[in-house]
C-alpha cells in the first residue's frame, strides 16, 4: 500500500543554518503520528516542508504517492492532499466563522456558496460551534477559534491533517476542548501528523510518537515504547524535563535517574 | 488695520466656483491615486523581482520630486510629445499620479501590516495569490491604511493649490484673481485660508467615522 505520507533524505536549510539534515518519514494512512522534541529542532519546519510552506533543498517528499515538493502540484491538489492548524489559529479576522470555513472550497473547489455554506455550517457544528456561524474570530476564545480553524481545514476535504503546536497558544483550561475535536478526528480516520507538547494527549491518542532533535528523528516508536522505555539519552532526558515541567509522571521512575 | 470682509461679498460666486474646482480635482485626484496607489502597492509586495523593483521606483521618484515640477511636465512638457492636456486634466492626472506614490507606500505598508499566517492559511487551503490578495490581504490593509490614508487625502486637498499654477481657476487662484481687483489681500486669503480649513476638516472627519464604522464591524 502506497504511504500517505513519504518522505526521503529531506534536507532544509535557511541560509546558513541547517535545520532538517536527512530526515526520513513514513505514515500510513489513517495512522496518527505524534512529534516530540525540543523548541529549535525542526518540528515545525518538517510540517511546514510536507505541506509545500517552505522549499526544501534536497530530498523528496510523497503524499499519496504524489511527488508534492517544488510545487510540483497545483493548488487544488495539494489542498486536497494536506490541511494544517497552525500554533496561532491563523483566522482570518475580516471575516465571519462560516465565511472563515467557505472562502477556499467556493474559490477553490468551485462550489456553490449555497453548497458551501452547508457544507461549512455541518463541520462547524461538528467541532461544536454550529451557534457561531456568523461570529468574527475577534468575539472568540482561542479555543474556539482553533476549532474553527479546524473546520476551515476539514473543508477543503484533506487526506493529511497536520497540526503545529496546536494547544500552545492557548489558555489551559481551553485546550481540552481542541484536543477532544483531534481525538474525534483521529477515531474518525483521518490521517495525522500532531507537532505537541501535550504528552498525554500524544501518548493516548497516537500509533506511533517520534523524537526530534537537531534536524533529526532521533527516536521513534509505539507511545508505550517511547515514553515509558526510551532507548535514547537525549530522549530520556527530554521526557524527564517534560515531566519536571508539567509534574506528570509520563516516564517510569527509574527512567532517567541512571 | 481693520479687516472688512464685505469688499468679497460680490465676487461670492466665484469662490464658491473656485471650491467646486477643488472639491472636484481633489476627488478626481484621489481616485486616481488610489487605483494608482493600489496597483503600485501591491507591485511592492509581489513575488517578482521585475515588478517590485518598477513600482519601488515609481515611489522613490515620484516621493522624491515636487508635485510643482510633475505638474509642469504634464501640462508644460507633454505637448512637446505632441500630447497637448486641458489644463483641468493635466492637473488632475498630475494629482493622481503624485498620490499614486504616497498612496502606494501606505498600501504596503498595510499589506505588510497583515500577519505572515494569514498568507501561510491561505495558501495551505489553495489559494491563489490574487485570490489571497483580494480577498483575505487587501481587506484588511484597508483597514490598517485608513489612518494614513486621512492624511493622504488632507494633504492632497491642499496640495491642489499648485493646480493655480495651471491657470485653473480652482479656490487659490479665485484667490488670487479677487486680490487683484480688491486689493483686499489680507481678507480674501484669510477667507481662502479658511475654505481650505473647512474642507480639510470635513475630508478628515469623514474618514475618521468611516474608521470607527470599520472598526465595530
Ligand atoms: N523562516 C526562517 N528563517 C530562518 N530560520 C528559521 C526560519 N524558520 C525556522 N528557523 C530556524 O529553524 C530552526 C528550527 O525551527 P522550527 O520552528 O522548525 O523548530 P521547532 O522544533 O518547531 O521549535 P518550537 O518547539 O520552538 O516550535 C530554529 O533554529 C529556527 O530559528
Ligand atoms: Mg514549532
Amino acid at each position: 500500500m502506497v504511504a500517505a505520507v513519504e518522505v526521503r533524505g529531506l534536507h532544509k536549510s535557511f541560509g546558513a543554518l541547517t535545520v532538517l539534515q536527512g530526515v526520513d518519514l513514513c505514515i500510513g494512512e489513517k495512522e496518527v503520528v505524534s512529534v516530540i522534541g525540543p523548541s529549535g529542532s525542526g518540528k515545525s519546519t518538517l510540517a511546514r516542508c510536507i505541506c509545500c510552506l517552505e522549499e526544501i533543498q534536497q530530498g523528496e517528499i510523497l503524499l499519496h504517492g504524489e511527488r508534492v515538493d517544488g510545487g510540483r502540484l497545483r493548488n487544488k491538489a495539494m489542498a486536497h492532499l494536506v490541511g494544517m492548524i497552525f500554533q496561532q489559529f491563523n483566522l482570518w479576522p475580516h471575516l465571519t466563522t462560516l465565511e472563515n470555513v467557505c472562502l477556499a472550497p467556493v474559490r477553490v473547489l468551485g462550489l456553490a456558496p449555497e453548497a458551501a455554506q452547508e457544507r461549512g455550517a455541518a463541520l462547524l457544528e461538528r467541532v461544536g460551534l454550529g451557534n457561531k456561524l456568523g461570529a468574527r474570530p475577534a468575539q472568540l476564545s482561542g479555543g474556539q477559534q482553533q476549532r474553527v480553524a479546524i473546520a476551515r481545514a476539514l473543508a477543503m476535504e484533506p487526506r493529511i491533517m497536520l497540526f503545529d503546536e496546536p494547544t500552545s497558544a492557548l489558555d489551559p483550561e481551553l485546550v481540552g476542548e481542541v484536543l477532544e475535536v483531534m481525538t474525534d478526528l483521529a477515531a474518525s480516520g483521518m490521517t495525522m501528523l500532531i507537532i505537541t507538547h501535550e504528552m498525554l494527549f500524544a501518548r493516548e491518542v497516537s500509533h506511533r510518537v517520534i523524537f526530534m532533535a537537531d534536524g533529526n528523528i532521533v527516536e521513534e516508536g509505539t507511545p508505550e515504547a517511547l515514553f515509558l522505555n526510551p532507548r535514547m539519552p537525549r530522549t530520556k532526558s527530554f521526557l524527564h524535563r517534560m515531566s519536571a515541567h508539567f509534574g506528570t509522571a509520563l516516564v517510569a521512575e527509574e527512567g532517567g535517574r541512571r | 488695520m481693520t479687516l472688512d470682509f464685505s469688499v468679497l461679498v460680490p465676487y461670492g460666486h466665484m469662490f464658491v466656483q473656485g471650491l467646486l474646482v477643488t472639491v472636484k480635482a481633489s476627488l478626481f485626484g484621489l481616485s486616481m491615486g488610489v487605483v494608482i496607489g493600489v496597483l503600485v502597492g501591491a507591485l511592492r509586495v509581489v513575488p517578482i523581482l521585475p515588478l517590485r523593483a518598477l513600482a519601488a521606483t515609481y515611489i522613490y521618484v515620484i516621493r522624491g520630486t515636487p508635485l510643482l515640477i510633475q505638474l509642469f511636465l504634464i501640462y508644460f512638457g507633454l505637448p512637446s510629445l505632441g500630447i497637448n492636456l486641458p489644463a483641468f486634466v493635466a492637473g488632475i492626472i498630475g494629482i493622481g499620479i503624485n498620490s499614486g506614490g504616497y498612496v502606494g507606500e501606505i498600501v504596503r505598508g498595510g499589506i505588510e501590516g497583515v500577519p505572515k499566517g494569514h498568507w501561510e492559511a491561505a495558501r495551505v487551503l489553495g489559494l491563489s495569490y490574487g485570490q489571497t490578495m483580494r480577498c483575505i490581504i487587501l481587506p484588511q490593509a484597508v483597514r490598517n491604511m485608513l489612518p494614513a490614508f486621512g492624511n493622504e487625502f488632507v494633504t492632497l486637498i491642499k496640495e491642489s493649490s499648485l493646480l493655480s499654477t495651471l491657470a485653473i481657476t480652482e479656490l487659490t487662484m479665485v484667490g488670487q484673481q479677487v486680490r487683484s481687483v480688491t486689493y483686499a489681500s489680507f481678507e480674501t486669503f484669510l477667507l481662502v485660508g479658511g475654505i481650505y480649513l473647512l474642507l480639510t476638516s470635513v475630508a478628515g472627519g469623514a474618514l475618521q467615522l468611516l474608521e470607527k464604522r470599520w472598526q465595530v464591524r
